[in-house]
This record gives C-alpha cells, sequence and structure tokens, in this order.
C-alpha cells in the first residue's frame, strides 16, 4: 500500500517558522508598532509658523488642562458606562431567546445581526433623523402616550441617548458569543436541577450565569474598549453637540487632526484616549478577576 | 542596553518627525512648458448647480484635450476642509483643487503647500486679472492659488413666504427685529442662521458691530480689532434675534433640522424657514429647492446712517498640488476653468462673479451675467465693504464663536462672561498662529 507523505513546500528548517509569521510581523511592526510610538513622538511636539518643533510634555499639559478634553473624557465615560451593561444585558436576553430551540433560529439570527452591519452608515443617520427630529416617529409615539415632546437632537441630556440607542440596537456580535457560550452547557445540569424542583430563573442565576462568566467578561472588555473608541456615530448623527454634549474622545482626536490640523494636540489626546482604556481594562480586569479556566 | 534604547528612541523620533514634517524641500515637479497626455484629479465642494455646470465644462475640455483626461472630485461643503487636509497631509492631494480662502494660511502658511503658479512657463494666463485680486491667492511671496470671484454674504429670501405674510424685505436692522413680531403669529421665521459649517449667526453679528463701531472685527494681518465690549454687543445682538423670533433658538433649530444642511431641511423647502444669509457664489443650492423665482435677494441692513461693516473675500480660489507631476497640464486645465470663454458659459455664476475679465465679457455679452450670484454682487457694490481676515475663517476660531453663541443660546452663560471668555481664546489662538 502507498502511503502519502506531505512535504512543507517551504521546509522545516530552523526558522520557518519565523518565516512563516513574518508577514503579520512586518504588518505588525509597520501598522501598529510604528504608528503606536511615532504618536507619541508627534503628541511631544508643537506646531509654529507650519513646522513641528520638539516640545516635550507641554502638549501632554496644555491637553490636560483643556477643559474641551476633559469634557470629552466625562462624555466617553458616561457613554461607556451606560451603554456597556444595556448591551450586554439586550444582547444576553436575545441570545436566550434564540437558544430556546424555536424553528427558524438561523433566520432570526440574521435579522438580530443586520444593524451590527449598518452601523453608523448614511442609512442609519437618515432612519434617526426620521425617527429622532421634532415630529419624528419617536415624538410622534410620545404624543400618543400622552407624553411631553423630547428635544432628542437640541438637549444635551437626550442627544447621547440617541447615539447609545444606535448602538445598543447594533447588540449583534455580542449576542452570537453569548449563543455560543450558551450552546457549551450541557442541557444534564438544567436536567439535573428541574428533578429537584429548580425553577427556570433560579437555574439561571445558578447555572447560566455563572457557566456564562467567561463570555460575559470576554464581551464585557471589547464592548468596553470599542465604547471607549466610539467615533462614527456622534460625527455622523449630533456632529457632536449640542453643546459637545456628544463629543467623544474619539472626535475630539479626529477635530484636533483634520478639522483644526493639529497634530500634536491630535496626537497627545490619542495616548490620552490610550491611557484611558488600558486604565479602564486593568480596573475590569482587577474587579473580575478576568477569565477563568472552564470546569 | 540603555545606548540601544536611546538609538531606537532617537531613530523613531527621528522618522516620525520626518514623515509629518513641513513640506519645504519636497520633491517639486518642474514645469517643462508643454502638455502632454496624463490624467489630473480635480476636486471641489458645492451644491448640485455647481457640480452640474462643472461636470459640463468637464465634458468640454475633454473635447478640446482628448489626451488629458480630468477625474472630478466632488460634493458637499461639510466635511470637505477635513477631507483635503487628510489628503493634503497624506500626500495624496488632487492635481488641482478648488481651495477656500483661510486654506492658505492653514495649509500652506510660507507658501509651499501649494504650486507656485508663476513658475509655470504661459499658464494660467493671469493678465485678466487685477493684481490686488491676485494678491490673494499669494503666500510667502508665491502666487499659490487664483481667485475665481470675489463674493460675500447676502440675504435672500423666499418671496412666496414673504408675499404669504404680506412682509416685506428689511433694509435696516431694526425692520429685521420687527419681521420676528410679524412672523411669530404664523410659527414661521424671517430669517436663518447658523453655527454649523456656514456659521452665519457669527457672521450677520459681526457685520452688525462692524458698521456701529467701523472696527474691522480681525484685521488682516490677524489680529483682534474688537474690545470684550465690541463681543459683547455681537453675543447681545445675536440673543436678540433669537429673543424676538426672527431666528430659530439653536435648540429648536437642530431639533428640527437634525443633522441636515438648512437647504435639505423640510423647514427650509416648505417655507417655515423663509430666509438665509448665504455666500453670492453658492446660493444656487438654496434657490434649487425652491419653487422658480421663489428666492430673492434682499437690500443689505443698515442702521439708516451707516452702510459699511458687509465683507467681501475671494469665494473660491484654483489651486495646483505641491506634489503633482503635471504642473504644465494642471495650470492649463486652471486656465481653461478661468478664462476660456465657452467654459465661462458652461460655468455661469455658480462660483460666483468671474474675478477673470475674459470670463466676465463673456458673460456680459451673452446675457448671463444674471440671477441672484450676481443680485448679491450689486447689492454688495453698493455699500462699503470690508475684505474679510482669512484668520477669521479659520476652523479654530469658528469654533470660539460657536462656543459662545451656543452657551449664550443656551443660557450656560451671559453675554458679558461669554463675550470675556472668548476675548481671551481668540488673542491667545491668533498670537499663537502669527507666531
Amino acid at each position: 500500500m502507498k502511503t502519502k507523505t506531505c512535504n512543507n513546500p517551504v521546509g522545516t528548517g530552523k526558522y520557518t517558522g519565523l518565516l512563516l509569521i513574518s508577514p503579520f510581523i512586518a504588518g505588525f511592526l509597520l501598522f501598529t508598532a510604528y504608528p503606536f510610538f511615532a504618536s507619541l513622538v508627534l503628541g511631544m511636539t508643537e506646531t509654529a509658523g507650519g513646522e513641528l518643533r520638539f516640545a516635550g510634555t507641554d502638549t501632554f499639559k496644555t491637553m490636560l488642562r483643556d477643559s474641551g478634553f476633559r469634557k470629552a473624557v466625562g462624555v466617553t465615560v458616561k457613554y461607556t458606562l451606560i451603554l456597556v451593561p444595556l448591551k450586554l444585558a439586550v444582547s444576553l436576553f436575545a441570545a436566550l431567546l434564540l437558544n430556546m430551540g424555536i424553528r427558524g433560529i438561523g433566520v432570526y439570527r440574521t435579522v438580530f445581526y443586520i444593524p451590527s452591519i449598518l452601523g453608523s452608515s448614511l442609512a442609519a443617520v437618515i432612519m434617526w433623523q426620521y425617527l429622532f427630529t421634532s415630529d419624528g416617529l419617536a415624538d410622534q409615539l410620545l404624543g400618543l402616550a400622552g407624553l411631553p415632546h423630547i428635544s432628542w437632537y437640541g438637549d444635551g441630556r437626550y442627544a447621547l441617548w440617541m447615539i447609545i440607542l444606535l448602538r445598543l440596537w447594533e447588540f449583534g456580535s455580542a449576542m452570537i458569543l453569548f449563543l455560543n457560550a450558551l450552546r457549551d452547557i450541557p442541557a444534564e445540569y438544567y436536567e439535573a436541577v428541574k428533578v429537584d424542583g429548580c425553577g427556570s430563573i433560579r437555574a439561571f442565576f445558578t447555572i447560566t450565569l455563572p457557566l456564562l462568566r467567561n463570555a460575559i467578561f470576554l464581551n464585557l472588555i471589547l464592548q468596553t474598549i470599542a465604547a471607549m473608541q466610539e467615533f462614527s456615530a456622534p460625527y455622523m448623527i449630533t456632529g457632536g453637540g449640542p453643546m459637545k454634549s456628544t463629543e467623544t474622545v474619539g472626535m475630539l482626536i479626529y477635530n484636533e487632526m483634520f478639522r483644526f490640523g493639529d497634530i500634536s494636540m491630535a496626537n497627545a489626546v490619542s495616548w490620552g484616549l490610550f491611557m484611558l482604556i488600558a486604565s479602564a481594562v486593568i480596573i475590569l480586569f482587577r474587579l473580575t478577576g478576568g477569565m477563568k479556566e472552564e470546569m | 542596553m540603555k545606548r540601544k534604547a536611546v538609538t531606537i528612541q532617537a531613530l523613531l523620533c527621528a522618522a516620525a518627525l520626518s514623515a509629518c514634517g513641513s513640506r519645504t524641500g519636497k520633491d517639486v515637479t518642474p514645469p517643462d512648458g508643454k502638455l502632454d497626455g496624463c490624467t489630473l484629479r480635480f476636486s471641489w465642494w458645492g451644491g448640485d448647480d455647481r457640480h452640474e455646470a462643472t461636470l459640463n465644462a468637464l465634458e468640454l475640455w475633454e473635447t478640446l484635450h482628448p489626451e488629458i483626461v480630468i477625474v472630478p472630485e466632488y460634493g458637499g461643503w461639510d466635511g470637505w476642509t477635513e477631507k483635503v487636509t487628510a489628503q493634503m497631509k497624506g500626500g495624496t492631494a488632487p492635481d488641482v483643487m478648488q481651495i477656500n480662502y483661510d486654506w492658505l494660511i492653514s495649509m500652506s502658511p510660507d507658501g509651499t503647500g501649494f504650486y507656485d503658479l508663476e513658475t509655470i512657463p504661459g499658464y494660467p494666463d493671469i493678465s485678466g486679472f487685477d493684481s490686488e485680486v491676485l494678491s490673494f491667492g499669494r503666500a510667502g511671496g508665491r502666487l499659490n492659488a487664483v481667485p475665481v470671484s470675489i463674493s460675500g454674504r447676502g440675504l435672500f429670501y423666499n418671496s412666496l413666504v414673504y408675499d404669504r405674510l404680506g412682509a416685506s424685505y428689511p433694509s435696516t436692522w431694526e425692520e429685521l427685529f420687527e419681521l420676528g413680531d410679524r412672523f411669530s403669529g404664523s410659527g414661521a421665521y424671517p430669517l436663518d442662521l447658523d453655527i454649523q459649517s456656514g456659521g452665519t449667526a457669527w457672521y450677520l453679528a459681526v457685520v452688525y458691530v462692524q458698521q456701529q463701531t467701523g472696527r474691522q472685527f480681525i484685521t488682516m494681518d490677524g489680529h483682534l480689532g474688537f474690545t470684550t465690549e465690541d463681543l459683547r454687543a455681537v453675543l447681545d445682538f445675536y440673543k436678540e434675534l433669537e429673543e424676538r423670533h426672527v431666528i430659530r433658538t439653536i435648540q429648536t433649530r437642530t431639533d428640527e433640522d437634525g443633522s441636515a444642511a438648512l437647504y435639505q431641511s423640510p423647514e427650509f423647502i416648505s417655507g417655515k424657514v423663509a430666509g438665509v444669509l448665504e455666500w453670492g457664489s453658492s446660493v444656487g443650492k438654496y434657490e434649487m429647492v425652491l419653487p422658480d423665482g421663489a428666492l430673492e435677494a434682499g437690500p443689505l441692513l443698515t442702521d439708516g446712517e451707516h452702510t459699511g461693516g458687509w465683507m467681501v473675500k475671494p469665494s473660491l480660489m484654483y489651486a495646483v498640488s505641491a506634489g503633482t507631476e503635471y504642473p504644465d497640464e494642471a495650470a492649463a486645465f486652471i486656465d481653461f476653468l478661468l478664462n476660456n470663454g465657452d467654459c465661462a458659459e458652461m460655468l455661469g455664476t455658480t462660483r460666483g462673479i468671474p474675478s477673470s475679465s475674459f470670463a466676465r465679457e463673456r458673460l456680459e455679452n451673452t446675457g448671463r451675467l444674471n440671477g441672484l450670484a450676481n443680485d448679491c454682487a450689486g447689492l454688495l457694490d453698493s455699500v462699503d465693504t470690508v475684505t474679510i481676515s482669512p484668520y477669521m475663517e479659520l476652523p479654530r476660531m469658528k469654533e470660539y464663536y460657536n462656543d459662545a453663541i451656543e452657551s449664550v443660546s443656551y443660557g450656560t452663560a451671559d453675554t458679558a462672561s461669554a463675550a470675556e471668555a472668548l476675548y481671551s481664546s481668540l488673542t491667545e489662538y491668533l498670537e499663537k498662529i502669527r507666531r
């Protein structure tokens, strides 16, 4: 009998592994590591007369004193603190519904995922315009319910909620992670507790939630990072207004770089955002203990 | 180890700074004095009327120079500056660009950001331009751009709404305020001012105070001409416009229009907002969304005694990218846009009344020097105008004006404290820019 052998076309030498991962390493060095450190250097410059000059930590100090930066950090933190728990709750709820073994689950899953594809595209912007401008659908529904008009676009207290609602609507990717984790929970666990007289709500808190720990943590980290980097939704929908109540740190970076042409400040703020995200992730790891190996 | 770290750090510093340094020293392709076959990118912003006319002009160019292909890149004004800034910083700017007045300061402070047109033999022909007009296109002694037209903002009204309410166009500031009372019963507004990309709220209030005081808001060399009291007067004037129902409050406006531009908003199209302050060179986009002939130019407001304060500037300019490989061809194309008679007929007044005497004569001879742009230019000719300082339109300056107006409109600051904060921001920033 003829045995088949599979020859590695690049050989099995000492550096084969390195050779194989070199495209990634090159891409990482060029497009991640280099811009990462270059932005730190650029943050240590100042623009004067069209030229960049070394300015040490002056731009960072100016940034920390700037009320615009502090406000943007406040908006970003508030947005993250509201959006992330809500999104986790909604996506977990949707995943639980889809895990109930209903017919045509693939169709529902697709339908629930579609908003995530739309993102903050022009279509979403036009739809939000239709929904939330005065006399829009949201206003009409409030009127039917006998509730007063809400100035969604014009009032800073509600404008941020418009952005939150858009992102909340896009719960598809978080839902998929939960759904996969739910599928991994053995059905025997539920059967066993059912025999012991345990109801579905108690089963959720004693079996489902503890076994979803890693999925919750992963979603928490991913959604927190994404929320803190928010740019496109406020840019497209509110432009950061009114009164900068929706201007996130991501928007501030864009404005400094492309509207005001201040390379130094844009890069300093980028590092400010990096530190903010890094701090948030460290705090989350400390508070939750990170991911645990499943038994 | 330490030495290695320092070396790596130094290399990174050098690489980062060299990547984003000034354009000085950048390789510039010298002109060769002949037109070769090539493809040029041409970018502009504007409304549909301008897009349509320009695309027709490009078809004409193709018949004259089939070997030089023009690739158009166009869109609305919102976000356009950011797009071009990114292209300029990334070295991917189009060969030929329609640029704004203040871009010379922000993108070419020393004159090396754009191609020096005077180094290109033969093209473009600038003999039909007034030397003062051309001076607006100079930076660091180099001719970076040629102004297409000189334009100012004028007042335009929806005549159908005014007729329905039996109102006349105001000619004094007091008449404008009185219109607010007349319109308030109907739920309509006689005028609209914005704090978005147009920044018309600040503009009109500055005109008012310039007319009252005779002082220029910002001088041509970038000094603040207004005192704190003048800035307070600007904000008081704006607040009164809101309070007397002449314009919508910022909250109402934002609530009704969302992120849509005024000419795309149902409020303007339906006539709820019956007036707009707009550049004569850009008013076509408002005209297009209303019934034919509905939009009319109204008088420039005065206090009955003084007529000054209204402002003009080069509305748009054509420039060639400093990094173009085809300077001769790009300059020839600019010459076509500025001076070619047939092209002038096609473009009409979609970019204002042409500064080129060749183009203007052609429009005059063919009876095409008409429309709202022409009406606006005529009205501006009849008053004492001042040239807008390019510093006034810098995006950071606009941000300061808008912050002040917004705080007054939302009531988070009174006009006195907003004026003080604004004065300090403006003087500090202007000093930094002039350095």
